[in-house]
Formats: structure tokens, C-alpha cells, sequence
């Protein structure tokens, strides 16, 4: 079980890092067809299933459940990220996402094994909704990391329109503006309600910690509520005064760096202090 | 070896070239008529609004010169005042050019696709017609797989080279697909009518706005679209997606505010102004709106232009693709040379092997099984490949090679020759009838006298 847990780790970061350079060598080549079209996701998508293996064979091992730790909340929410994006790219042609997709699917699942694996109960909270509140967080992540990518692609194709340099030779590569925008605001409509939960949830259980609260986690409560408000303003005011393109990339990006930075700061305490979330 | 006999837009205008035509039906009549010619094996006629040329394949023996002569004959019999515009190439030289027309380099848009489906359309009317063997059979692939080399490996055929496929290019770079879209033609002039006819084709629903409505009505029948008065304008800006601007008039025909206006009605969903018209239509300040962008004719121009050189600096790159498949096809050629002594040697040898085989049959082996007789002829087939296997691969390295410290593939010829006591070129000519255009087919022995040329030799022929 240990080798099968090895195995696919070592050869989920191949395929992952095979992905990614391809999706980069089809991003940066100049001309028009390749096959490195078709062999990126393929790569991608062998990577999430080897991914997936390790993290259910890892999980076995240490007899954790997988959704309660921080090491596989990082995984899962990578895998979120690359089976969204597999499930989205030919419906929203958004194709030329694989490049950010599969770094970061790659950079999540190794970065995981840096991250304590422990689960610190935290008195007086159901277990049951602990595993909620996290299940909801991951996944609202993993749809939240895609439409960061999606926003950051509608900057550089909305840049490369507006100063009309390179328009003929990476035109077809990138998605069309229209579809970036659907995408972003799609995930966001998915994610949004997870993320409430995660938020209304982690309120809660917040009122039950004993340990002392100190600035990170003050820094980290205000980041999260920080998403949060972001990205609701971000959908709201698309709906109610027409906010598009590049107002809803910026904000959509910058709700996605607070999101990583609550991330971050659990990764940051969890290693320091045997690792929960 | 072949003959490229023709005339192309590098060599006659296009008053020429219109002489030139011979309809699709007609050809291969053309073709069959010229393979009855004494000197050409097969022929093969690439016709295109551009070029016009004849691929031939000559004889064995017969002078290439004398081919290219003959079909300079045929194109130029029926309008003689073309022969000037007439080019021919031989050998080593009409094979490259063949595989730089097939890989548009030689045509007049550098990287066009049409030219490549043009020569395989050529190739199939004439295997249609028969009159294609074993050596266009040979090249012509290998003309294809040069240009499918040029366009995968490099981005000669990356882009588009004209302003309207240009400018519907970058409408789907902001919209996607188009279905569903609306465009509006606000004005006329005939590169606006080929980007609406463009836009109609990609699934856009189409506007025509003009002064005179008559004029609109008139211009959205031909493009498939629904004609609005002028005093629509502003509300046909605020239901198109993409604006396609081209009036004579001296000021802005689109401004600031009204974009402004349409923008907030639109909700912030993005818009495309494509502005073909000096002086321009549409006021430049409203790229600095967001979800709001210009192309005038100068930026679709650069956009045409970077294209071009895109393709010019990939042509390099494409020349040297084309020079390596040409030097493969030359040592396959050269190699070829070997072929009829292989083919008569093999034969020579099959046959007397059967011959004996055959009077055992009759005698000491007359017991033997069918199957037993199967797997002796088997066993001597396989003995006959083993036994020509190193000849046969001498005999292609001296065709390859050339080398001067090495006895020639004429001297081995020979050589073989004299102690076979035959004539190669002829027994092959007699075998390969049977058996092109592979080597791999086989033939009867009816003659006892091995002194003679058996009239249809069993070929037992192996590729090394």
C-alpha cells in the first residue's frame, strides 16, 4: 500500500508537470494546429487519477478520512480544480487554462506533503459538520482557483485586443472574451454559496475554540470574510449594474488572492502546530 | 524520373493563364491521350485559377528532354501563344518544384491552404483515369507528405491574410461563436459587404443601416440581412454586438455619447467596432471604454501585414522541409536504379529453382503431399531471399553511394549480367509488368530454357 501510495505520487507529479509544459508549449508556440492540444488534458487528466490514487491510498495508510485533514483538503482542492476545469474546457472552450490549471494542481499536491497531516478536534463542535464545513470550503476553492484563471486569461486576452499586438498569431490559442467571462461568473455562482457555508460555519466554530486567538487568526478570520464580501460584490454588482469583463476579473482575482492567502496562513499554522484546520 | 511542364502566375499574366483552361471533364481525356505517346509513362495535370502544369513520368529509356518537349506540345496545341509563358523543369529540379507547389511555396498567397487539395484532387483525377504507375505513385505521395510536413512543422499556413476574414477572426476572439450575435452594417463599400457576408456565414444576424433606406434594403438582400432607417442608427448600435462601419462621410458617424449610451443599455456586454472607412466612422475614444473595442483599416492592416511576415519568416523553414523530403525522394530514386537487376537476378533465380522443383514432383518427390510440396516451395522461397538478401543490399548501397573506390552499380550490373547471362533492363521491364507497382507480387515460369528470358518469371521479392 505504501509503494502504491508512492507510486502514484511520483508519477501524479509527471504527468502533472508533463501537462503543464505542454499546455505552456501550446500557449507560447507560433503557429496554428498542434498536437499538444490534444495530449495536455490527457496528461492533466491522468495526473488527477493517479492524484486522486494517492490521496485515497495515503488516507488508508494513515487511517485519516481524507476530507479531515489539511493535507488532503489541499489535494482535493487541486483535484476539484483539474476535474472542473476537464469537465468545463471543450463546453466553454476554455482550453488555453490548462496552462495555470496544471501548475497548480501540481504545485498543491506537492506542496501537501509539507503540511502536517494531524486533525486537532476542537471541543463542543459535531464532527459531522466539521467535515461539512471543510468538504464546503475545498470545493468552493477548487471552483474559486479556476475562476481566478479564467479572470487572469480575460486580462491578457482583453489587453492583447486593446493594444493589437500578436492578435493573428495567438489569437486561436486563447478563449474567446465572452466565454472567459461566463466561465468566471458561472464558478463564481457555483462556489459562492460553498463559501457562505464555509463562512457562516467557520463563524461558528470559531465561538468554540479555547485556545487564544492571535493575529494570524484574526488576519485569517478577516481575509476570509474579505473573499467573501468581494466576491458577493462582485456577482451583485453584475446583476444589478452590469458589471462585466474586466471589473469582475479584477475583483473575481482579487477575491482568489485572499481566498490563497487564508490558505496560506492554515498551511503556515499547521505546520507550526501539528496541522488542523 | 519526372517532367514539370507549366505555367504559373510567376510566369504569365492572367490573360495567358485563362487560355489555359481545360475543364475537370476534359482531363482525362488530355491525360490518357498523352500517356499514348511514346514517350511518357504517366501523366498528371494540377489545374488551378494560378497555375496550370503537367506532371509526367517518362519511359523507361526515353529522354526526359523529349518528355518535357512533348508536353509542350500538348498544353500549347490549342493556343500556341503560350508556349513563351511555358516553364519546364527535369528530374531533381521538377521534383522540388512539384513538392513547393504542393507546399505553397511557390504559391501567390505564401501558406495558402487550397493549393495542397488542389494537388491531391489532381492526383486522384488522374489515378481515375489511369494514368498513374509505379512512379507518380511513388512521388506524389511524398509531394503530399512534404506539405503536410510544412504546415504542421512551421506556421507558414498560421493566420489570416485578408481584412475581412481578419476582422471576423477577431470577432470570435471576443465573442466565440457567433450564433446568435447580431452584427450591423451601418453604410456599404465591398470589403463591408465581405465581412457581412463572412459574419452571416459564422451564424451572426445581420443589421444593414443606410442613408438611403432603399440603398440598406437593397445591400441586406444581398448579404442576408434586415435593412433599418437611418434614424435607427442609435438603437441598432445598442442591439449589435459587432459594428461594421463604412461611409463616405467626412465626420464621425458613431461617436463618444453614443456609444456611451448604448453601453449602459447593454449592460456592459462587450462590443466591436470594425471601422473600414477614410476618414474614419467611429470616434477612437471609445476603446477607452471597458468591454469596448476598435479596429479601424489601418489595424486590421498591420494585423494582415504581421501575418504575412509571419509567413515570410517561416518560409525558410518551409524550403528546408521541402529540400530534405526532395533529397529522400532522390535517394529513393537513386536506389530505384538498382531495381531492375534485383528484379531480373530474383527472377532468374525463382525460376530455376522451380523448374527443378517442379521436374521433382514429376519424379523422386512425385509422393509428396500437397502440403509437403506447399512447404518445400516455402522453404526455397525463403532460400531465394536469404541468398539475394546481401546482393540486393550491395546492389543499393552502389546505387546510393557512388563512391570511386567501389565498384559501380553499372559495373555490378555488369557483372551480374555476364554471369546470369541476361539482360537485366529487359528481363525486369518483362517482370516488373507483372508485378508493379510493387516488387512483391508474383508470376508463373513457363519456359524450360534457362538461356532464354522466361516470358512472365515468378518475382519472389522482398523489400531490404
Amino acid at each position: 500500500m505504501v509503494d502504491i501510495a508512492t507510486i502514484a505520487f511520483y508519477l501524479g507529479v509527471i504527468a502533472y508537470s508533463a501537462a503543464a509544459t505542454l499546455f505552456f508549449l501550446d500557449f507560447a508556440r507560433r503557429d496554428g494546429g498542434s498536437s499538444l492540444t490534444q495530449w495536455a488534458p490527457r496528461l492533466l487528466a491522468i495526473g488527477g487519477a493517479l492524484h486522486a490514487a494517492h490521496v485515497l491510498t495515503a488516507s488508508m495508510l494513515s487511517r485519516v478520512c481524507p476530507i479531515d485533514s489539511l493535507h488532503f483538503a489541499l489535494s482535493f482542492t487541486a483535484l476539484i480544480a483539474v476535474g472542473a476545469y476537464l469537465a468545463l474546457r471543450k463546453r466553454a472552450r476554455l482550453f488555453a487554462l490548462g496552462a495555470f490549471i496544471a501548475p497548480i494542481a501540481l504545485l498543491f499536491l506537492v506542496g501537501a506533503q509539507f503540511v502536517g497531516q494531524g486533525s486537532e478536534p476542537v471541543q463542543g463542535v459535531s464532527h459531522t459538520l466539521l467535515i461539512f464545513h471543510i468538504a464546503a470550503n475545498v470545493l468552493g476553492m477548487g471552483l474559486f482557483l479556476i475562476a481566478g484563471a479564467s479572470g487572469s486569461v480575460y486580462l491578457v486576452q482583453d489587453r492583447r485586443l486593446r493594444t493589437k499586438k500578436r492578435v493573428a498569431s495567438l489569437g486561436s490559442r486563447l478563449p474567446p472574451l465572452d466565454a472567459l467571462d461566463q466561465a468566471t461568473h458561472r464558478l463564481l455562482l457555483a462556489g459562492f454559496p460553498l463559501l457562505t457555508f464555509g463562512v457562516i460555519t467557520g463563524a461558528v466554530f470559531s465561538r468554540h475554540l479555547t485556545t487564544v486567538v492571535g493575529s494570524a487568526d484574526f488576519l485569517r478570520s478577516f481575509l476570509g470574510y474579505a473573499t467573501w464580501v468581494m466576491l458577493a460584490a462582485v456577482l451583485l454588482l453584475r446583476k444589478t449594474a452590469g458589471f462585466r469583463g474586466r471589473k469582475v476579473a479584477y475583483g473575481t482575482i482579487v477575491g482568489v488572492v485572499c481566498m490563497l492567502l487564508v490558505m496560506l496562513l492554515y498551511v503556515v499554522r499547521s505546520s507550526g502546530a501539528g496541522g488542523s484546520l | 524520373m519526372i517532367v514539370v511542364v507549366g505555367l504559373s502566375h510567376r510566369t504569365a499574366p492572367i490573360a495567358v493563364r485563362e487560355k489555359l483552361v481545360l475543364d475537370a471533364e476534359g482531363v482525362p481525356d488530355f491525360l490518357r491521350a498523352l500517356v499514348q505517346r511514346p514517350e511518357v509513362g504517366e501523366a498528371l495535370l494540377v489545374s488551378t485559377c494560378n497555375r496550370v502544369e503537367l506532371v509526367a513520368a517518362a519511359r523507361a529509356g526515353a529522354d526526359l528532354t523529349r518528355v518535357a518537349k512533348v508536353c509542350v506540345e500538348a498544353l500549347a496545341a490549342n493556343a500556341p501563344d503560350i508556349a513563351p509563358h511555358l516553364y519546364s523543369h527535369t528530374g531533381g529540379a521538377a521534383v522540388r518544384h512539384l513538392f513547393r507547389v504542393a507546399a505553397s511555396l511557390d504559391s501567390m498567397v505564401l501558406g495558402e491552404p487550397q493549393i495542397l487539395g488542389q494537388v491531391k484532387d489532381a492526383y486522384e483525377l488522374a489515378r481515375l483515369a489511369g494514368t498513374v504507375g509505379s512512379v507518380l505513385h511513388r512521388t506524389l505521395p511524398r509531394a503530399i507528405r512534404a506539405a503536410k510536413r510544412v504546415r504542421t512543422e512551421t506556421a507558414i499556413g498560421s493566420g489570416q491574410v485578408s481584412v475581412p476574414s481578419i476582422a471576423v477572426d477577431l470577432t470570435k476572439q471576443i465573442f466565440g461563436d457567433l450564433t446568435g450575435h447580431v452584427s450591423l452594417l451601418v453604410g456599404s463599400g465591398e470589403m463591408a459587404e465581405s465581412v457581412a457576408r463572412l459574419l452571416k456565414a459564422a451564424g451572426a444576424t445581420i443589421l444593414v443601416v443606410g442613408r438611403t433606406l432603399s440603398k440598406a434594403e437593397a445591400l441586406a438582400n444581398v448579404v442576408g440581412g434586415t435593412a433599418r432607417p437611418w434614424t435607427a442608427l442609435a438603437q441598432s448600435i445598442t442591439d449589435a454586438d459587432v459594428v461594421v462601419t463604412s461611409t463616405s462621410a467626412p465626420h464621425y458617424v458613431v461617436d463618444y455619447d453614443m456609444v456611451t449610451a448604448a453601453r449602459r443599455a447593454r449592460r456592459g456586454r462587450n462590443q466591436f467596432f470594425i471601422d473600414l472607412a477614410v476618414p474614419r466612422d467611429v470616434d477612437p475614444r471609445i476603446e477607452e471604454l471597458d468591454g469596448e473595442f476598435l479596429y479601424n483599416i489601418d489595424d486590421l492592416s498591420k494585423v494582415v501585414a504581421e501575418t504575412l511576415s509571419s509567413r515570410s519568416r517561416e518560409a525558410a523553414s518551409a524550403e528546408a522541409i521541402v529540400g530534405r523530403e526532395a533529397e529522400g525522394y532522390d535517394r529513393w530514386a537513386d536506389a530505384e536504379q538498382a531495381t531492375p537487376t534485383i528484379v531480373a537476378l530474383r527472377a532468374r533465380i525463382s525460376a530455376s529453382l522451380e523448374e527443378e522443383l517442379a521436374r521433382s514432383f514429376r519424379g523422386k518427390l512425385k509422393h509428396l503431399t500437397g502440403e509437403d510440396r506447399a512447404a518445400l516451395s516455402k522453404m526455397l522461397e525463403s532460400s531465394v531471399n536469404r541468398i539475394l538478401h546481401q546482393p540486393t543490399i550491395r546492389l543499393r548501397q552502389a546505387a546510393l553511394e557512388r563512391a570511386s573506390d567501389t565498384l559501380s552499380l553499372e559495373q555490378l550490373s555488369l557483372a551480374i549480367s555476364e554471369l546470369f547471362a541476361f539482360d537485366a533492363e529487359a528481363e525486369a521491364a518483362s517482370a516488373t509488368e507483372n508485378a508493379a507497382p510493387s516488387l512483391d507480387s508474383e508470376a508463373c515460369v513457363t519456359s524450360d530454357d534457362t538461356s532464354q528470358l522466361p516470358p512472365r518469371a515468378r518475382v519472389v521479392a522482398s523489400r531490404h
